[in-house]
């Protein structure tokens, strides 16, 4: 008798359970129901969306594109904005990506805040730039073993307008890695002449969801989708002398940067330093020759770190630090432009700083 | 093994979609406390610690650093690149900070085999023992890091 209680008791406990989870998915659909909200954008402009979706995809279907690498899942930590209206509590899914200074600005996750009353917010203007195009790749190469150039040309719309340097969000589609569809970001190697065109310079990554797809799945002639442009690394407008600094894919915003100086006739002094383990993970050496020419106070000096045996590599060897060490003896009247990984740019800005560049003059485009 | 309400909370933050896409558990249903239980056992009974480990992966990051984003030749037999990609995580255990997508590559070119974790992986194994679930794209199988990062138990 008291077994049979017992189950009776699970019974009823359970069946409580199951009817309070139905009637909170309805209440979910029914009464939280918080209409159409307005975002108040910037001061300026105003949109109305539904309400109940977050902040991240209501401003995307309003074509106004967030950066976030994760697709809007709180993991990459992205796509902050500043809220300048009350927008309730942080989520714990917010807090890990918020440091104590962001939160006294009441900088918010857009992916994670839910839209339940009228918001105010304030992006960067060139956000409104950033649209999202239809695009068909038009050829992939193999740059070196893990390196890939992608050529998309742009369908609809068929022109963007960027800065040498910036990047774009690269959409993944479901396959078998992943389950919904992801973004990540690629900084552009094309000249922002060619409107038409979107030239990518992709390194596989071990497992990564969007390198795997590009090198494994996507071919000539595909539809993909991309949003862009992003970013603030991009040429500033002096006459100050100029040191690039790359390795590996890096190498592609800072060949978009060269091939619009070339297109726009600007000349300034230039050395770029790309640093590279043996000559099989050098490329575009023969572009960067032609760069050569048309940029005439320009310099290319190509670095390996480990020259293999019977490479007969006769060019500069040493880590890219120690290269940039022997060459620059002055910072004076100089500006710099990195891209790479961290660690490539945390030691070179030490020698910059150390030979007399300006902190504040120290740009770059760090993958982290 | 009972598992405590606090590491039922561990685990719904390791489904996917919660921290990371993927989550942290692959396709294995055993409880959290279960797999911790089960690698522990079977890094021990190889007389290490999670510790150890997480220790020589450390070491081997430290060693790649200075390849400045290239793959480097480390003694006596590793080549190791250490790359990042953009983003952070933060650990599904709850603890403060949040770890830059590093990606760190090590060859073992005696045994041909390579092996590549990330910052949080170091992270979770030396603070939580944690190498990922059973089926996870990114789960770490504690016999072959052992065995390709060449960790002995006398390092202990």
């Amino acid at each position: 008798m008291p077994v049979q209680a017992l189950l009776i008791g699970i019974g009823a406990i359970c069946g409580v359970s199951t009817f309070l989870a139905i009637l909170m998915v309805i209440a979910d659909a029914t009464i939280a129901n918080y209409g159409d909200v307005k975002i108040k954008i910037n001061e300026d402009k105003e949109v109305e969306v539904t309400g109940g979706k977050p902040l991240l995809s209501s401003l995307m279907e309003q074509r106004i594109f967030i950066p976030s690498a994760c697709g809007g899942r709180g993991s990459c930590g992205l796509c902050k904005v500043k809220v300048t209206s009350d927008a309730g509590e942080y989520l714990p899914t917010e807090l890990p990506w918020i440091t104590d200074e962001e939160k006294k600005d009441n900088i918010r996750l857009a992916c994670q805040l839910k839209l339940k009353k009228d918001i105010s917010i304030r992006i960067p203007e060139e956000l409104f730039n950033v649209k999202e195009y239809l695009a068909e790749v038009v050829s992939l190469k193999d740059l070196t073993y893990d390196i890939k150039q992608v050529t998309l040309k742009l369908i609809n719309p068929d022109d963007i307008s960027f800065k040498a340097g910036q990047y774009i969000q690269f959409k993944v589609p479901e396959y078998e890695m992943t389950a919904e569809p992801v973004y990540r970001a690629y900084s552009m190697a094309s000249h922002p002449s060619r409107k038409n065109e979107v030239e990518l310079e992709v390194r596989l990554v071990s497992n990564g969801i969007c390198t795997t797809y590009i090198f494994e799945h996507l071919k000539a002639g595909d539809s993909v989708t991309i949003n862009g442009p992003y970013g603030d690394f991009f040429l500033r407008d002096t006459d100050s002398d100029i040191i690039f600094i790359a390795g590996g894919s890096g190498m592609a915003p800072i060949k978009s940067i060269l091939n619009d100086m070339a297109d726009r006739g600007v000349e300034r002094n230039i050395v770029y330093f790309f640093g590279a383990r043996s000559v099989r993970d050098l490329f575009l050496l023969e572009e960067m020759k032609e760069l050569e020419k048309k940029l005439h106070n320009f310099t290319f000096v190509p670095a390996l770190s480990e020259p293999q045996l019977g490479e007969n590599w006769k060019g500069e060897t040493g880590l890219i630090t120690e290269v940039l060490d022997r060459h620059l003896k002055s910072g004076e009247n100089v500006e710099a432009y990195l891209c790479g990984s961290p660690g490539m740019i945390d030691a070179t800005k030490e020698v910059l700083i150390k030979r007399g560049v300006p902190e504040g003059l120290i740009y770059y485009d760090k993958f982290g | 093994m009972k598992q405590t309400v606090q590491m039922k909370k561990i685990q719904e933050k390791m489904k996917p979609g919660v921290i990371t896409r993927d989550g942290f558990l692959g396709n294995d249903i055993r409880n959290l406390i279960d797999i911790l239980v089960e690698d522990e056992a079977g890094v021990k009974r190889i007389g290490l610690t999670h510790q150890v480990i997480a220790n020589r992966m450390m070491e081997l990051r430290e060693a790649g650093m200075r390849g400045l984003g290239n793959f480097i030749s480390v003694a006596p037999h590793f080549e190791v690149q250490v790359d990042s990609v953009r983003g952070k995580l933060p650990c599904p255990f709850g603890d403060p900070g949040i770890f830059p997508k590093t990606n760190i590559t090590v060859k073992n070119l005696n045994i041909n085999d390579e092996i590549t974790f990330t910052d949080l992986h170091i992270h979770l194994i030396g603070s939580h023992g944690f190498y990922e679930g059973k089926g996870s794209l990114f789960r770490l199988e504690p016999e072959r890091l052992i065995k390709t990062l060449e960790i002995a138990p006398e390092e202990e």
